[in-house]
């Protein structure tokens, strides 16, 4: 060994030393077994108030909190080498970290190579994916039967993406979103595009309703509230909804939105060659003849019904009988049975009309031409109650083509033209196949006598092997099913629209048990013989030791 | 129909010349009957819904038999009023309806005329906290006194073949049935009743009886008065033998009603909390006497016997946090070895850390009102560490056979679930306590108040998990039974620990 090989061999067994004697040292321990401590507990709240999936992104499963986990994985490595050459007054102490050192490791192992999934299974049908608890986007191109997955991050946090694939932007992912009506501005403004917010309300029940025109928004233009069915429309239609007339009829122009309300002298009543009654009314000089009683749409020269006309009749009559409620943005309309007549009132922002249902009132909070409302999703922390999740439960990953940006949610799977061709993004969580399936004969819920109350949950499946044939198993709780190292345990249940239940497995694949398992086992012997075996007491005061 | 039949059963009965309410007598507590999936006698029934609906044993002069059954006659067209008191907790619950604050009853009938303002107000608020949730259980109160009143709380046994089938009362008494017993013994009615407990008993025998027995007896309470004496007796008398023997009773009784217990539920007696507060209080007396065995010094059974006292207290006194009932087990913790040697491994590990903390919290209070040798606090503190000693070996062993279990019921061994996160907090802030010890950090002077400050992470991981962080968000924290006694324990520990810091102890 020359001079500066030497050298660098002291300074490397040096700093090797230092590094030893800070993390072996016992007030390293102290700080980092709090720290880890009141990781833990923080976590817990976490988890009593955001749910499972959020502490398991924001704590548990970090990045930060794998570090503390090393931290103590140090700590406890250093300090029994620190203890080296073994002292026999410490072979407890050997044994309990060598259990903790073991116990790391092998939770090491589980955390790269294990798996832990569920499995649904359909009564009947065959199943082999495995859905592990790790988002993904898939991406498909059905015309050249392409499909690309993209893993989306393990984050508690809202986190932009840089990703990019045939002009397919993915540019921010949510771990927990919710949509939030939001209003979007238009490019031209159409008064008979109009979108309005409502408050309903009466002393006991209150309702916001956002109705909407515009064909791009997620909001209609009627909506039932119990009995009371409501009707959004052009407000330029008021005119004919507030005039009382003997038929009741209303003829409106679609393109432009203009309407008559003919009253008796205005229209001409007749019966067609069939028999049924024809009605003959004047249009801004147009006339126009309809068969009120079959369809709304008028008759063309050869007395067809003609599809293409913007026109269309309707009777108020039919709106008579229950209640319904006309909203044109800032005025509304509705037939008031005490009085027999159409009533119609403007209704300005926040103030409220009086409806004649159950002392129902109307109030307009806000209407607009210029934006239209819709949902988009809004990161959000979940919220459990009752060990329910019930905010934040969706998945949103926003996506830019052609300069267009919309949202993919979990809810559901979206289509979209890129340049004429066809493709969809579906959010979901990634998916393993077996190489074998299983099939669920039948699943069976015993409750306890005289209850509702679950007893027992049992799974009889069918293991199909492929060549080596099948066989049959029984599943419930605690006993569940091994094969090739996987292990298939009952975990839920849920009833299919057709009747019969189907059942839900988690699956689980640990590489690690046995060290796991090996470590603990340590750990314990190895307390018992550092704490109980070892006896050294401080005597009573005046007490001579025997 | 129901009417129909009783109007019968009233003219018969007054045709015998006697009066159809003799029929709910004492006698009836021995009746057999299924509930809440396990069949009982109908004095446990009755005693636990008139407690939890009113919160009393009996109703005015009647036993809750008595009251039980005949509310449930009312259902026959009975004309009769019990004075029935609603229990209602919350204060704002009291204000909605209508009472003082300082009223914690409401009769039944101003309630059921209440209940539609009752169910809108349920239905108007979102957010589950706890005046919701207390709103909820006068509905339920309210709910199973309607149950009662309509003749379906009351399950009878009827035999068929061999099977023992259990029919409400409403369905019971079927004309049909009451006209087939007509002219049978003195009174149809209890005619019907005898030979439906006749028949129950040639199928399932006395069994059930065994219910009766260990509500009557009130072990627990005995061994409560038992232990206490006791604890008298250690201090004041220098023989020891007379405490002894006592403490020996005392863990005799409990033993005997623990195992009654278990030959009634049929499974390992630490599955609910009421169970675990037991199960701990015994651990924790023959932990110190098993401690005292080794190092025969009498203050281990003197903690042991706080302990016991104390748990047993919590049995008798907080009924609104424990509750003693014994019902059927969640599917998944059934026929669970691992389980039973989990829970048990745990609690024991706390018994023995309460040991500790006892043993500390009296060290501080002695030492802030008397001078101690440094000799004698040396040796103190060592009797804590040998209890945290033990606690500490049985909680990691407890923690790990909690993972066993895991990995055995679910197929992994650690999940992160919030109790077993919580136990294993406890046991790192106890090994932080016991590497402190090690380092200048923690003196003997700080070691005390660190140890009996720790026991407030075993009260959080033993009943903050489950009254506190299982409520959720919405709850907002100590206004409920156990969040309460939580609380109110942080507090009080807390105050000791500030009070005992203004005077440090000289040691050498």
């Amino acid at each position: 060994m020359n001079q500066s090989n030497q050298t660098l061999f002291e300074t490397f067994k040096y700093y090797y030393k230092q590094t030893e004697l800070f993390f072996g040292s016992l007030k390293f321990a102290v700080v980092i077994i709090l720290i880890f401590a009141l990781s833990l507990g923080v976590g817990t709240f976490m988890e009593s108030y955001h749910g499972t999936d959020y502490a398991n992104r924001l704590i548990y499963k970090s990045l930060w909190f794998m570090g503390i986990q090393f931290g103590m994985f140090l700590s406890i490595l250093f300090a029994t080498l620190l203890r080296l050459p073994p002292k026999k007054h410490l072979y407890g102490f050997y044994v309990i970290h060598a259990g903790l050192i073991i116990l790391f490791l092998g939770s090491y192992i589980t955390y790269q190579s294990g798996v832990d999934g569920t499995i649904t299974l359909a009564p009947n049908l065959a199943a082999r994916e495995i859905q592990v608890n790790e988002d993904e986007l898939k991406i498909q191109f059905p015309s050249k039967g392409k499909e690309v997955s993209v893993s989306l991050p393990y984050t508690a946090l809202k986190k932009n993406l840089n990703y990019e694939y045939e002009g397919i932007k993915l540019k921010t992912f949510l771990p927990f979103a919710e949509n939030k009506e939001d209003w979007v501005p238009v490019k031209i403004e159409d008064p008979n595009q109009s979108s309005t917010k409502y408050h309903l309300f009466n002393d006991n029940f209150g309702e916001y309703l956002t109705l909407s025109l515009h064909p791009q928004s997620d909001f209609n233009n009627t909506q039932k509230l119990g009995p009371l069915n409501v009707h959004y429309m052009p407000s330029s239609l008021i005119s004919c909804f507030s005039q009382n007339t003997t038929e009741g009829l209303i003829v409106w122009n679609g393109e432009n939105t203009t309407c008559v309300a003919p009253k008796e002298n205005e229209l001409k009543k007749k019966k067609n060659i069939n028999g049924q009654d024809l009605v003959e009314v004047n249009f801004d000089g147009q006339l126009l003849r309809f068969l009120p009683g079959m369809s709304p749409l008028p008759l063309n020269e050869a007395q067809e019904l003609n599809e293409a006309s913007p026109f269309r009749i309707f009777s108020k009559k039919l709106f008579e009988k229950s209640p319904h409620l006309f909203l044109f943005g800032k005025s509304v309309a509705f037939f008031n049975k005490d009085t027999q007549k159409w009533e119609s009132h403007g209704a300005p922002v926040n103030q409220d009309v009086p409806l004649p249902w159950m002392g129902f009132r109307v109030k307009t909070l806000e209407h607009r031409s210029d934006a239209y409302p819709t949902m988009i999703p809004h990161y959000i922390k979940p919220i459990q109650d009752n060990g329910q999740v019930i905010t934040g439960n969706m998945k949103a990953v926003e996506v830019e083509v052609n300069g267009q940006i919309f949202w993919v949610t979990s809810n559901s799977p979206v289509a979209f033209n890129q340049s004429s061709e066809r493709v969809t993004f579906d959010l979901s969580k990634k998916n393993l196949l077996l190489p074998y399936e299983l099939v669920l004969d039948q699943f069976k819920m015993d409750t306890d006598p005289g209850t509702n109350n679950p007893a027992s949950y049992e799974s009889f499946v069918t293991l199909f092997k492929g060549n080596e044939g099948s066989t049959k198993h029984h599943v419930y709780m605690n006993h569940p099913l091994k094969h090739q190292n996987f292990t298939f345990y009952q975990a839920s249940y849920y009833q299919t629209q057709e009747g019969p239940y189907g059942s839900v497995f988690s699956v689980n694949f640990d590489p690690g048990r046995f060290w796991k398992y090996l470590g603990s086992l340590l750990l314990v012997l190895g307390s018992i013989w550092h704490f109980v075996l070892r006896k050294k007491i401080v005597l009573k005061p005046g007490e001579v030791r025997a | 129909m129901l009417n129909f039949v009783f109007l019968f059963i009233i003219s018969l009965s007054t045709a015998l010349g006697q009066g159809p309410m003799n029929f709910c007598t004492h006698e009836l507590d021995t009746f057999p009957v299924l509930s809440g999936g396990r069949e009982k006698p109908l004095y446990v029934l009755a005693s636990e819904t008139i407690r939890f609906m009113t919160g009393k044993e009996k109703i005015g002069d009647l036993s809750a038999t008595e009251a039980f059954c005949k509310l449930s006659l009312k259902a026959f067209g009975m004309p009769l009023e019990l004075p029935v008191q609603i229990k209602v907790d919350h204060v704002e619950v009291r204000k909605f309806l209508g009472l003082n604050e300082n009223d914690s009853f409401i009769p039944v009938n101003d309630l059921i005329q209440k209940g539609e303002e009752l169910s809108t107000e349920i239905n108007k608020i979102k957010e589950n906290n706890s005046y919701k949730k207390e709103l909820n259980k006068v509905k339920s109160r309210l709910s199973t006194y309607e149950t009662i009143t309509s003749a379906r709380g009351w399950t009878i046994p009827v035999k068929e073949g061999q099977k023992i089938l259990f029919l409400p009362l409403s369905e019971f008494l079927s004309e049909k049935r009451v006209e087939s017993a007509q002219g049978q013994g003195s009174n149809p009615v209890s005619f019907l009743f005898d030979k439906a407990k006749e028949e129950y008993l040639s199928v399932k025998g006395e069994h059930y009886l065994l219910e009766l027995k260990y509500y009557k007896w009130n072990l627990f309470v005995w061994a409560l008065i038992l232990s206490l004496v006791s604890i008298i007796l250690f201090v004041t008398l220098k023989n020891k033998i007379p405490g002894a023997v006592l403490t020996g009773l005392s863990i005799t009784l409990q033993l005997v009603a623990i195992t009654i217990r278990v030959l009634i539920s049929g499974r390992a007696p630490i599955t609910n909390m009421y169970e675990t507060v037991m199960f701990s209080g015994l651990g924790a007396l023959l932990i110190g006497l098993g401690i005292f065995l080794f190092r025969k010094e009498l203050l281990f059974i003197l903690a042991g016997l706080g302990c016991n006292v104390l748990s047993l207290m919590m049995m008798k006194f907080a009924n609104g946090m424990l509750d003693e009932g014994i019902s059927p087990l969640v599917p998944v913790l059934r026929d669970n070895f691992w389980l039973s040697t989990h829970v048990t491994t745990v609690i024991l590990s706390y018994a023995a850390l309460a040991l500790s903390w006892i043993l500390s919290n009296s060290l501080l209070i002695q030492a802030k009102f008397k001078s101690i040798s440094s000799s004698e606090y040396r040796y103190k503190v060592d009797l804590i560490y040998t209890s945290i000693k033990c606690g500490v070996v049985l909680l990691s062993a407890g923690v790990i056979l909690g993972g066993v279990w895991a990995d055995y019921s679910w197929g992994r061994f650690w999940g992160w679930d919030p109790k077993e996160t919580w136990s294993l907090i406890v046991l790192l802030v106890y090994m932080a306590i016991l590497h402190g010890r090690y380092t200048s950090w923690i003196s003997p002077q700080r070691f005390v108040p660190l140890v009996a400050g720790a026991f407030m992470s075993v009260m959080m991981a033993w009943f903050g998990v489950n009254y506190i962080l299982a409520s959720g968000l919405h709850s907002y924290g100590f206004s409920e039974g156990g969040a309460l006694f939580l609380g109110s324990f942080f507090l009080i520990q807390i105050g000791i620990l500030i009070l005992s810091m203004r005077k440090s102890i000289v040691v050498g």
